[in-house]
């Protein structure tokens, strides 16, 4: 089973497990929303991937000239071109494309090492994961509790301060805050490693099952592999999740202070519940609505902002294959990692849709 | 209850980040030791020497790099960095002294090879007792499966090398007995010992290479007849080498592993080696870098006087370089100096002929045509083709922006200019992304000027001179393509004339004789100006002071990386 299959497994597993077990204890509605949500994924999907398609034949460039460079004679190129296919009919080399989708086997890459495109996805996308998860979570973290901080403090310093924090922190360039954090914690005090998913050496003593480096670490018992991803994860997750959390502190801070004015807030106080209690179990909750809104929104921008992350931090993560692909005019790398991203985004925002009911039990579908 | 369960969180999260950050040392060490069992197991007949490693750990050396692996079959790979790993894991027949591109040695064959009168036919005679990484011998029959390889599948395959480098030049091969080697050229070509040197020569095993297909990217372990073996490589992140035990040349590896590591950006790269992540940084890390890093301490910086040079492409089937007295013009203007001086800090060189500086019959062509800056010059060959300061010449020049560095903006802004300083010129920039940029410049058909790089694929002067006017020109169309002529047709008197003098300088024996016709050539080269060369840049190898080269060969100051751009890993030793 390839690495891809294995993280499907991991994280569909449950997930189809969990809309199965919604689709049948949900109500009707919910279960016509889901089909209907599900109905439409297909056809998004269908037209962002013809346009892509279209989109990357009509720009100029082509990727044998871009590979072979000034070296590649005209006879090498149209030779090349031929092999590839790039000489059909556009399509003919659209049927083509389309039945690769509709198997998920999107064939060879047309540059670079010329190796099936799933392979290659089988290792940047848990790159990407490992990078896109830990970073989500602690923007949220820091969004969440910060802006529910701040509307408890109201109009006090710690609320100026998260709010000047938050509008700098997201007005930063990602590249300049990961240089700023590679200077001070790696060549400054020499407390981090700078680039990479793993220290060379460690590396070559890891057993690649899932390639989620700190989940094959655990798998295979490799503490110091363990310490090493870890340590290396440090600097691209603060730097991705800090640059996000930024939204999350201004948007949950507007929430919870308009919460906070709701008479059910009022009655919870005056029932003398502690005001921690009053914002953190009860406000919070019903301020998450549009957090969890953002949340949906966020997924595509934490994919792009992988890429230049992953850039900076030189991780071999979906995005800088994507950036590197797009260069080369690597038509079909571009069309299956556009493909994959918009399902991915697809799926995040059904599942954001469900967890709305969940959330709120006043939403119906 | 929560407060308790807040503070354990909170305790597990520092515990968690403590231990990412400071266990580097510790983890370094256990890893190591782990390493030195891989490293016993793999590398049968060095027990006694493992023996020792595991003791201390096995000395690693970890190679920086921005260069991606495009291929390891030797039919197939066509970039410096593919051929730097199927060099260190292979052996050439020939190959050059570590530090030197003057120096050409036999590597595998026993002597230099006896050529046929006609130039057509070389014998080599094969060393005994080579062998690849898994202990087959590498006879005679084998190398020239090898190399048929290369010239029956090598045109299919994507990275193109065979059509470049073999069947030009190649019939076939032909093994007579186990160590004798009988090649068969289509034309004499007297650099033909230089092309047995390049990586498309390095045998390739059966067993890994299949005759039938290219193998881009076979599974580890990956050998050939050198000193090393890789026996990892995961995309995009770092190859490992280690010894090959089998090897019985002159270049024993001197440490136990070698790791080649990827970085996407030069920026990282060189902070990964002000961090200690890396004990060497190899290409590419630009001029401003070099200049950052050669004020950090405990760091030095070697210089290679390579051969990657710039040049303008003028398109001579175009308007307005279909006239002789703009591209003349464009030749008086060009200050070379300035660029240097003014973006490069002077760590360029200005360029005066296609042909470098050290290369044979290498001369200065376009100083001696143009004398640039010669403004008198460039003004009186404007007005002779129609143009004043008050209908002046309307020039669009075009540029990749990432490609050849982030400097070309600012060098292409200098020569706009100098060009303008005429007040006879008006010039657009246009930056165009690599990927449409090299396929309308190379076809020939989009621009009329734009800038290109090249680096030879051999260290001789047909390799700077002939790609730029046979077979179209990449670009610049002094030749049109002739079939079952190499040269082709030359579009005028003056580009057939050079075209006859690339020809007759290639089958020429005679050093001296050919020194003089490519001296020939490049006067009439400059003539047509067929390119405007403008500076060669020299590459730069940055490593931690405890990295060493060896005394006894060239450049050991660019730990022996010479004028070839060949990085012999066997030659590095570490203190650490």
């Amino acid at each position: 089973m390839s690495p891809l299959s294995l993280i499907f497994l991991i994280i569909g597993g449950p997930a189809a497990l969990g809309l199965v077990y919604i689709f049948v204890r949900g109500s009707a509605g919910l279960r016509r929303y889901i089909v209907t949500r599900i109905a439409l994924t297909l056809p998004m999907v269908f037209i962002l991937a013809s346009l892509v398609f279209f989109v990357l034949r009509v720009i100029p460039g082509d990727p044998v000239s871009s590979a072979l460079g000034p070296k590649g004679s005209p006879e090498t190129v149209a030779r090349l071109s031929e092999q590839l296919g790039l000489g059909d009919p556009l399509l003919v080399q659209y049927g083509r494309f389309l039945g690769s989708v509709v198997t998920l086997d999107f064939g060879n890459s047309l540059t670079g090492a010329h190796r099936p495109i799933v392979d290659e996805m089988s290792e940047r996308f848990p790159a990407t994961l490992e990078l896109v998860i830990p970073a989500a979570i602690l923007s949220l973290a820091i969004g969440i509790f910060g802006g529910a901080f701040a509307a408890s403090r109201r109009r006090r310093t710690a609320d100026y301060s998260l709010r000047l924090y938050s509008v700098i922190i997201y007005s930063l360039p990602i590249f300049w805050l990961g240089l700023m954090l590679q200077l001070l914690f790696g060549v400054k005090l020499g407390w981090l490693p700078i680039a990479g998913r793993v220290d060379a050496v460690i590396g070559t003593t890891l057993h690649h099952i899932t390639n989620i480096y700190s989940i094959d670490a655990i798998l295979t018992g490799n503490w110091p592999a363990l310490r090493s991803v870890l340590a290396h994860l440090v600097l691209p997750t603060l730097t991705l999740g800090l640059i996000l959390s930024g939204v999350f502190v201004r948007l949950t801070r507007i929430n919870v202070i308009e919460t906070l004015q709701q008479d059910y807030v009022e009655a919870a106080r005056a029932r003398g519940i502690r005001e921690r209690v009053v914002i953190y179990n009860h406000a919070l909750k019903n301020a998450m609505i549009p957090v969890i809104t953002l949340i949906g929104l966020q997924v595509a921008i934490l994919l792009a902002g992988a890429v230049l992350t992953e850039t900076v931090f030189s991780w071999p993560g979906m995005g800088r294959y994507l950036v590197e692909r797009i260069s080369s005019r690597d038509y079909t790398a571009v069309q299956s990692v556009i493909t994959m991203f918009a399902l991915f985004v697809a799926l995040i925002s059904l599942a954001v849709d469900i967890l709305y009911s969940l959330v709120d039990p006043r939403v119906r579908y | 209850m929560r407060r308790r369960f807040w503070v354990v969180a909170l305790i597990a999260a520092f515990a968690l980040i403590a231990a990412a950050c400071g266990g580097t040392a510790t983890t370094t060490t256990e890893a190591t030791t782990t390493t030195a069992a891989t490293t016993t197991t793999a590398g049968p007949g060095t027990t006694e020497a493992t023996t020792t490693t595991e003791a201390m750990g096995p000395k690693t050396i970890i190679i920086g790099t921005t260069d991606t692996i495009a291929s390891l079959d030797p039919a197939d790979a066509y970039a410096t960095r593919d051929w730097e790993l199927i060099k260190n894991t292979g052996e050439g027949l020939y190959k050059w002294a570590p530090g030197s591109a003057s120096d050409l040695q036999p590597g595998l064959a026993t002597d230099f090879p006896v050529v046929s009168d006609d130039g057509l036919t070389y014998t080599v005679t094969l060393k005994d007792g080579i062998k690849f990484g898994d202990g087959t011998d590498l006879t005679a029959q084998i190398y020239a499966d090898s190399i048929n390889r290369l010239l029956t599948i090598g045109p299919d395959c994507p990275n193109g090398v065979a059509n470049a480098l073999a069947t030009p030049y190649l019939d076939s091969v032909e093994a007579t007995d186990d160590h004798t080697l009988v090649f068969h050229l289509k034309q004499a070509a007297s650099y033909f010992l230089q092309i047995l040197a390049t990586a498309p020569y390095v045998p390739a095993d059966p067993n890994i290479f299949p005759a039938d297909a290219c193998v881009l990217f076979p599974d580890a372990p990956v050998y050939g007849v050198g000193p090393w073996i890789i026996t990892q490589y995961t995309q995009q992140e770092q190859v490992v080498l280690e010894p090959n035990p089998y090897y019985a040349g002159d270049f024993k590896p001197q440490v136990d592993q070698i790791i080649v590591k990827y970085y996407s950006d030069p920026q990282t790269m060189a902070l990964a080696l002000q961090n200690g992540e890396i004990d060497i940084a190899w290409r590419f890390l630009g001029s401003e870098l070099v200049q950052q890093l050669e004020s950090v301490q405990d760091v030095t910086v070697g210089t290679i006087n390579g051969g990657s040079i710039r040049y303008l492409i003028l398109n001579h089937t175009m308007a307005p370089f279909d006239d002789d007295n703009v591209r003349k013009a464009v030749a008086s203007i060009i200050d070379r100096n300035e660029i240097a001086d003014q973006v490069f800090s002077g760590q360029v060189t200005p360029l005066y002929s296609q042909v470098p500086p050290g290369f044979l019959g290498a001369n200065e062509a376009f100083d001696t045509a143009y004398q640039s800056p010669n403004m008198t010059s460039a003004q009186q060959y404007l007005t002779d083709a129609g143009y004043s300061t008050s209908s002046p010449l309307e020039l669009d020049l075009y540029y990749p922006p990432e490609h050849y560095g982030t400097t070309t903006a600012d060098w292409m802004q200098v020569i706009k200019q100098e060009l303008e300083s005429t007040g006879m010129i008006n010039v657009t920039l246009n930056s165009v992304e690599w990927s449409t940029y090299v396929t309308a410049l190379t076809g020939g058909e989009a621009y009329s000027a734009g800038v290109l790089g090249w680096f030879f694929d051999y260290p001789d002067p047909s390799n700077y001179l002939e790609p730029f006017v046979y077979n179209g020109g990449e670009g610049t169309n002094v030749t049109k393509a002739a079939e079952g002529n190499a040269f082709g047709v030359g579009i005028d008197q003056k580009s057939q004339q050079l075209v006859d003098l690339l020809s007759q300088a290639a089958t020429e024996t005679d050093q001296t004789k050919r020194a003089d016709l490519y001296g020939q050539a490049q006067d009439l080269y400059a003539d047509l100006v067929v390119t405007l060369p403008l500076f060669f840049e020299p590459e730069h190898v940055v490593y931690a002071s405890y990295i060493h080269g060896d005394a006894m060969y060239d450049s050991a100051d660019s730990l022996n990386i010479g004028p070839t751009i060949e990085f012999n890993y066997s030659i590095l030793t570490t203190d650490k």
